[in-house]
Order: structure tokens, then sequence, then C-alpha cells
């Protein structure tokens, strides 16, 4: 994962943030990367040894589609878009997440 | 085209890198590695659960399995069968060590040489070994009660050690044998001594000499030769006037073409050392022995090949013919399936997976079709090797299956495949998301494929049928002389007691009476040639003293009694056969081939020509004979020419004599022998009806009417079988609407007339099509009929078009039946 200081990411959670990020659009690994970066405010960091192996997985699972295509510097990249079974996943995850994140809320709260 | 795994790990780096971020620590191969195994095993993993969805499936519907199975078994087992039959006769490599570095030798166009020949190449150091063989050696084998001709090989001693011949038993003849040794075949020791072991080191008499068995051949054994000749004893050579056939090993490295200037060199110093009328370079020749190298050299056998070619093709369109009828039982099934595509479609599958999934289907089917067709061909080559071919030679195929057939196997396995499984996986993922419309358009695509499989069957069925008329064409040709009342008795004499020409006439005279006091027997006579079982020819020059004019002569020789026309009821056109006042005067009775050849115009009674070892030998020409065919029953006249026997130099030991019986010949046979034995106990005889003799003249159109016609009838039967299903389906398909029309008042003729115009449409186009192709195929196949048989003769093509209506309308009854026990109340309740 990432280094000490950084919080650890459940693999589940990885994948919500993926599919989430893809939500806005093709992108390659680096750019999912980036994004799920500056929309935690830069909080979180994925290496690319937990990035790839999830894109991958959530790739057999037909999440998500990959596709050949140009890089904005001109250079040939694998794009990665989100599914209709992906949209139904990242839905269902979403739901999850709420729940459990208010569960755990609950629980420090008491 | 997606990116390889390692090619997005470095993009990634490079994007990091350019944009200052920290460089990400972590080792890409370790990554990579993650990511192959992951690809790898969810590749795995879809693929046995594709197979076991596929198995789960197919289990629930057991008739297109068996349906599916039979027509790939025989579409895979025929042609595998040819593939091994073919293989084997033209690619198969002799039993010796590293058979691509022996070569065949001949000097001077000679296929023997003698030995001293052999003995100079050997000494001249050119190659590493010098074997040499005479392979058409006959030996009287004596175990006691009779004696036998047996097809022996007379070999020199290094012949076993130089090529380096596994046995089975024992060992074979070393270089230090005393002659009297001899190793056995296979065949050979199973038959007269049951494969006991122990007969190595026993001696047995062959030809009056005590010789040593000392090994013993495996039952796998292919000889130099090749296309399965199979003698039964070798032998050392024991006599120096043995002619042998030359063979020698390569040194490593040595081309032919080297081999050919080094035995040209070697030919100039042999014309010095050991002098003949030719020259030795003339007509050299060096060929490869093993595969394909050697029928590369060797012509005779490109017509064996082109017929398996042919054979291969045939049994491949076959094969595609059952591949079709898959293929259109796959489609009707993924109709079936079309709502279960269409869901999972819309729930997000991939296109992809779907297709592999579609095609678990075809690539289960197609494999256990392609094991059930290998093992149909390995049944089937077993049966093709035990047949017995009614040729004067031993001939044994062996047809294992190897290497190449489990590739080829493989090969047809996928392309079964293929063809099997793309149309209808494809078509399935096509129409699920359009609908019901696309069944119409489904409907027609297999009618198509219909039609398709009639045009093949019939161009498959004219081959087989054209070659059916060929052997029956071929059964009605005369071979020139009587064939059914007549007795072939071939005897071979021992060598003491008949060393001249005079013995050996002495005692022809005394059989040759013997023979026509039999009762029932007409007449009998004795030749040296008999028709269909062996030839001598010859290219001379004649010189005609009248003129002076030189003709060159090639024809068939043959030395007879006087009798022997009369015997075998050859017309005599002209003039007589042999007196007793020819004696010594060189007459001869030549055919009416011959005279229309090589006479020039003259009149033949009376002609003389000059010719003979010295060129000066005055013939005269007393009789002309009709011609009588000699190898083949379909081939064209061939010139012929009989001495007198009694005024030849005979020099070989094995005789032919034929009588004429009033009675049925096979009554004949055994006083035949019992006479041939009191006479001379000592001679080997073979006593058969000449009827059963001549089987090689019909051997080539039996073969090509047996395997093409049988191919033919498999096509038909499988097109037969595409043709119901589909008709069936139709029917089916179709329930309520020949309720509708039962219901306002159609009769059951118009719905049988309904069905059989539905049915006629799809094979008409397949005929048209197909006779189509047929003329154009068939044009070429002339070269294997007899002739009088036209490739192009209407009539076949009219019998043909006729059979395959017969069969579509078999096909349709059911369908039509079927048809008409359709009730128009319950059809209507139909979806």
């Amino acid at each position: 994962m990432g280094k000490a200081a950084q919080p650890a990411l459940l693999q589940g959670t990885l994948d919500l943030l993926i599919l989430h990020a893809l939500r806005r659009g093709a992108m390659h690994g680096y750019a999912i990367a980036q994004t799920i970066h500056l929309l935690s405010e830069e909080v979180l960091k994925v290496e690319e040894g937990s990035l790839y192996p999830a894109l991958w997985r959530l790739e057999l699972d037909g999440a998500i589609s990959a596709k050949s295509g140009l890089s904005e510097n001109n250079r040939k990249a694998k794009f990665y878009q989100i599914t209709r079974r992906g949209e139904k996943i990242l839905a269902d995850q979403e739901a999850t997440w709420e729940r459990l994140s208010a569960a755990v809320s609950r629980v420090l709260a008491g | 085209m997606q990116q390889s795994i390692e090619d997005e790990l470095a993009f990634h780096r490079e994007m990091a890198a350019s944009h200052d971020d920290s460089i990400p620590l972590g080792n890409t191969a370790v990554i990579a590695e993650h990511g192959y195994d992951l690809w790898r095993f969810n590749f795995l993993e879809n693929l046995w659960r594709d197979l076991l969805y596929a198995a789960r499936g197919l289990r629930r519907s057991p008739l297109l399995v068996l349906a599916a199975l039979v027509s790939l078994g025989l579409g895979v087992g025929v042609n595998a069968t040819m593939f091994s039959l073919g293989t084997e006769l033209l690619f198969s490599q002799p039993s010796v060590r590293d058979a691509g570095s022996i070569v065949a030798i001949r000097f001077s166009g000679n296929s023997h040489s003698p030995h001293q020949v052999l003995d100079f190449l050997a000494a001249s150091g050119l190659l590493t070994d010098v074997v040499g063989e005479n392979e058409e050696v006959i030996s009287n084998y004596n175990d006691g009660k009779e004696t036998r001709p047996v097809f022996s090989v007379l070999t020199t001693k290094n012949y076993f050690t130089g090529l380096g011949i596994p046995v089975l038993y024992g060992r074979g003849i070393a270089p230090d044998d005393p002659d009297e040794v001899a190793v056995l075949s296979y065949a050979f020791w199973r038959q007269h001594f049951g494969g006991d072991p122990s007969v190595v080191g026993r001696t047995l008499n062959l030809d009056g000499r005590m010789c040593t068995v000392v090994g013993i051949l495996p039952e796998h054994h292919r000889t130099l030769i090749g296309f399965g000749y199979s003698p039964e004893i070798y032998m050392p050579r024991y006599l120096d006037s043995t002619i042998l056939a030359i063979y020698g090993r390569l040194k490593p490295g040595m081309s032919i073409p080297a081999a050919r200037a080094g035995l040209v060199a070697v030919a100039k110093r042999m014309d010095q050392a050991i002098p003949v009328d030719y020259q030795y370079e003339q007509g050299l020749e060096v060929s490869p022995v093993a595969g394909y190298a050697r029928l590369k050299y060797e012509s005779d056998t490109l017509a064996m090949a082109v017929f398996f070619a042919l054979l291969l093709v045939v049994t491949g369109l076959v094969l595609l013919i059952a591949c079709v009828n898959v293929a259109s039982l796959l489609l009707a099934r993924a109709s079936a399936r079309r709502r279960e595509i269409a869901i999972r479609l819309a729930i997000g599958a991939s296109r992809g997976r779907l297709l592999q999934q579609l095609l678990a289907d075809s690539v289960l089917l197609s494999v256990l079709g392609a094991a059930a067709g290998l093992a149909l061909a390995e049944v089937s080559a077993q049966g093709l090797a035990r047949i017995h071919l009614p040729v004067p030679i031993p001939i044994r195929l062996q047809i294992s299956p190897d290497w190449r057939l489990a590739v080829y196997g493989a090969f047809l396995a996928a392309l079964s495949m293929l063809a099997c499984g793309l149309l209808p996986a494809w078509r399935a993922l096509k129409e699920s998301i359009a609908h019901d419309l696309n069944r119409e358009k489904k409907m027609r695509l297999r009618r198509a494929l219909v039609a398709v499989q009639v045009a093949i069957s019939v161009v498959v069925l004219t081959t087989g049928f054209l070659f059916l008329r060929n052997l029956l064409h071929a059964s009605a040709i005369s071979p020139g002389f009587d064939v059914v009342h007549t007795i072939r008795a071939n005897v071979n004499l021992p060598s003491a007691g008949y060393g001249n020409s005079q013995e050996k006439y002495a005692y022809i005279d005394r059989v040759v009476n013997s023979l026509a006091a039999l009762p029932g027997i007409e007449s009998a006579a004795a030749a040296r040639v008999m028709p269909f079982n062996g030839g001598t020819h010859f290219l001379v020059d004649l010189k005609f003293p009248d003129d002076g004019q030189k003709q060159r002569a090639r024809f068939d020789w043959n030395a007879v009694t006087p009798g022997f026309f009369q015997t075998l009821s050859i017309p005599m056109l002209q003039g007589r056969s042999f007196a007793a006042s020819d004696r010594g005067q060189h007459a001869v009775v030549v055919n009416s081939e011959f005279a229309r050849q090589f006479l020039g115009g003259r009149q033949p009674l009376g002609t003389v020509f000059l010719w003979g070892a010295d060129g000066k030998t005055p013939y005269r020409i007393v009789g002309v004979a009709a011609v009588t065919k000699m190898l083949t029953i379909g081939e064209e006249p061939k010139p012929q020419l009989y001495e007198a026997l009694a005024d030849i130099d005979n020099d070989r030991r094995e005789i032919e004599f034929v009588l004429r019986s009033a009675i049925p010949p096979g009554l004949q046979l055994e006083p035949v022998r019992r006479t041939l034995h009191n006479i001379e106990p000592m001679a080997g005889a073979e006593v058969h009806t000449v009827y059963s003799s001549i089987g090689l003249a019909f051997l080539p159109s039996q073969v090509g009417a047996l395997l093409m016609g049988s191919t033919g009838v498999l096509g038909l039967l499988l097109a037969s079988i595409g043709l119901y299903g589909v008709m069936a389906f139709s029917v089916a398909r179709r329930t309520r609407e020949i309720g509708v029309r039962v219901a306002i008042g159609a009769s059951r003729a118009d719905i049988a007339r309904m069905v059989l115009g539905d049915s006629a449409r799809v094979t008409l186009g397949g005929i048209a099509a197909g006779l189509l192709v047929a003329v154009l195929v068939t044009k070429p196949l002339a070269m294997f009929l007899v002739p009088g048989l036209k490739p192009g003769d209407p009539v076949n093509f009219l019998v043909v078009a006729l059979a395959m209506f017969a069969t579509a309308l078999a096909a349709t009854w059911g369908p039509i039946l079927r048809a008409l026990k359709i009730d128009p109340a319950s059809a209507l309740r139909e979806e």
C-alpha cells in the first residue's frame, strides 16, 4: 500500500473510488490516481502496486472496459471506462459505504 | 489492441516523472507478474467453466450429440484413414538407420548389376556403406511335407550391418556368416512357426540348402522398395552370377549432386577395369529411398500421388458436409437460446466472453468427434492391413498411427470446430439483439446451408459414380485370352538337375504331355511369362535385310510352347503357331500391334528381321496373334513377340504352365498338383485358376471404385441427414400455418405438395450448383479411367441428379408424414 503516514484503504474501497473517478469519463491509470489524489485533497495517494491490480480485476469482472487511446501528450495509453455493470456495482458499493460509515460513526459516538 | 502490462506500467512512470511526482517505489516486475497471473488464471477458469456449461447443455440433447458425433466421427475417420493410407504408401521410411542418407544407385540404367560392380564401388571409398540385394528371387522352401515357392531376397553379407536394420529376435546376417543362413520376416515366422522364438538356430531346407535361421524381423519392418512389399526370407547371395540392386550410404554432409559427380568418376574408372558393351556412366541414377524425397525422383508414383491427393480432397469435402450438418444443428440450438443470450447481454456480459461460451459447444463436439474419428481410423487401418491384395507379390500395408496422424487429427478437429461453431455463435449473438424478425433470415441461412451440402454431395457422388462405372467397364473388357476355362501352374525348379536349357526343356515337354493327358484337360502349354503376372520388356533395334531399314522396337516378350495360343484361346489372325519344323530356325509369332507398329507396311508372314545379342540373327515371322492385355485391363494395345520355348537359352528356373479344362477348372487343381509333384517333387508349385490369378489387372479399378464409391455414398448419407433435419424443423415451425390451411380446406395432397415443393426448392438449387462444379472438377479424372469411359458423359450427371432427388424425397418423407398428421385445432392453439 502507501507509506505509513497515509491511511490504509480496504480493497473494496479502492474499487469504489476508481469507479467513482471513472464517472467523469474515460481515463488512463495515472489520471485515475491523480483524480483520487486531488479529490481527497491530497490525502490519498494510490500506488501503482495497488492501483493496477485493482484496475485489472475490475476489467476482468466486466465492471470497466479498456480501449487504446492517445494521452494528452500524444502517447499511446490504455484508457478505462465504466460499463453498465460497473455503474450497478458502483451504486451498490456507495450504498454499502454509506451504511458502513454511518454504523462506524454511531459506534464511535457511543 | 490492448497494451501490454509492461507498457502500461512504463507509461505510468513516464507520466509521474514528467509531472515531477515522486518516482513510485515498488518493483514493476513483481506487479507485472501479478498481472499476468491474474489474466492467465482468468482465462483458464473461464475456459473450464465454459466447457462444463457446454457439457451440461449437451447432455440435455442426446440426439444432437449423437448426430453430431456420428457425422463428425465418420467425416474425420474417413479423412484420417485416407491420410494414413496415403502417407504409408507414398512417404513411408524403410526400416534402416538414418534412411535419409541411403540412396539407390543405377549404372547404365540397369536396375541390377553384377557383384563386381558393387565390389568396385565399395572399394572406391566414395560412400560409407555399399550394399546390394536381389529382391526378385523365389526360393523353394521344403518343410518336409511339401515344397512351396517363397518370395526371398538375396543380399550382400553387409546388408543388415551396413543399413542398420533392427530385428525382433536373434540378429541380422553378419559379414562373417557362412552362406547358409537366413533371416525370416515376421509374417513368414508367424505363419509357418506359430511365432515360436526357438526357431532361431534351427535349419530350413531352402532350394535344397540347409540354412540356419539367425534372426526374425519385426512386424513393422519396411523394405527399401516400399509400397508395402514384404518378402519372406532374406539370405546371403551364394552364386557369382546373382545380379544385385545397389544401395549406398552417403558420407555425412554429402549431397546427391556431389554423390553423382563422384559416381561418374567411379563409372569412368570401371569402364577401364571391368569393361562391358555399354558405358557405366550412361543412365547413371542416384535417388533417395525415403519419404518425400523419393517421390520427387520417381515419376511412376506420380499417378498414385495424384490419386491420393484427389481422395483426400473428396474426403475433405465429406468432412465439410458433416461439419455443415453439425453447424446446422447448432444453429437450431442457438435459436432456442436466444432469450438467455439477450438477458446476458443486457446485464453486461462482454461480446467476447459470450462468443467464447457459444463456441464451447462446438469445441466440445469437435474434440469428441475428432477423437471418435481417429478411433474409427485406427479400426479401419487394422482392417485395411489385413486385406490380402490379389497381386502376385506379397504386399502388406502397415498403417500404424503416428505423430503425423495426430497432428492431422488435431488440424481436422480445429477446422471442424471453426466450421461448425463460428457461424451459429456469431448468428446467435447478432440476432438475440434484434428479436423475431431474424427468425426468417435464419431459416434462409439453414436452407442455404443444406443447398451447399447437396451441392458438395453431388460433386462427391459424381466422382464415386464415375469410378464405379469404371470398374464395371473394366470388368467387361476382355483381356484377350480365356480366363474362365483355364488353369495356371507356376513352377519353380530346383537348381540340382536342371542346370541347362536342354534339361529344363525335357522337363517342360514331359510335364506338358502329362498334363494334357489328364482327364478333362483339353490342352496344355508352357510359357516364360504369364499375362498380369510379370513381364519382360525389350527395347531394341530391328534390322530388315530386305531394304536395310532399321526400326526401333519396344515390345513385351514371351517364350511359349506351340500349344500356348490354342490353350488360352488367343486367336491366330494370320499364319500359325510354332511347329516341330521350326526348331532352331528362330521362328517367332508377333501380335497385330507389333505388325502394325514395326513392320512398316510389310506383309507379316515370312518377314525376316535381324535381332539378337549380336544383332545378326535372322528371325522369321510365322504367325500373327491377337493382342492380349499384359499389365492392366485398361491399357492400350501393346506390341508382343513370342519365341519358341524350345529355341531359347532358358536361364530362369521359373516356368508357367497353362491348361485348358473342359470341366470347371477349380476341380482340376488337385490333379494338376499331384501330377507336378509326381514328376518332380523338389519343385515348388503354385496351382490356381487363371481367373483368380489375374486380380492384379483389376486392382486399380477395384481400389478406385471402393474408395471413391464408398466416400460418395457417405457424402450422400450425411447430406440427406442434413436435409431431413432442416425439413423437419421447417414443418415444425410452420405447424400453425399448416393448421390454418387444413382448417380452411386444404387437402392432404395439398399439404404434401407444399412440403415437397419446399424441399425441392432447396434441393434443386444444390443439385444445379453441384452439377456445374462437378462438370469442371471431373474433367481431369480421365487419367484414371479405362478407355471408352468419358468423365463428361451426360449419363453420369443424369444418374447422380436422379439419385440426389430420390434421396431428397426419402429424406422429406418423414417430415411430410408429420405435416399430414397436424391437427388444425391443436395447431392453432400453439404459440
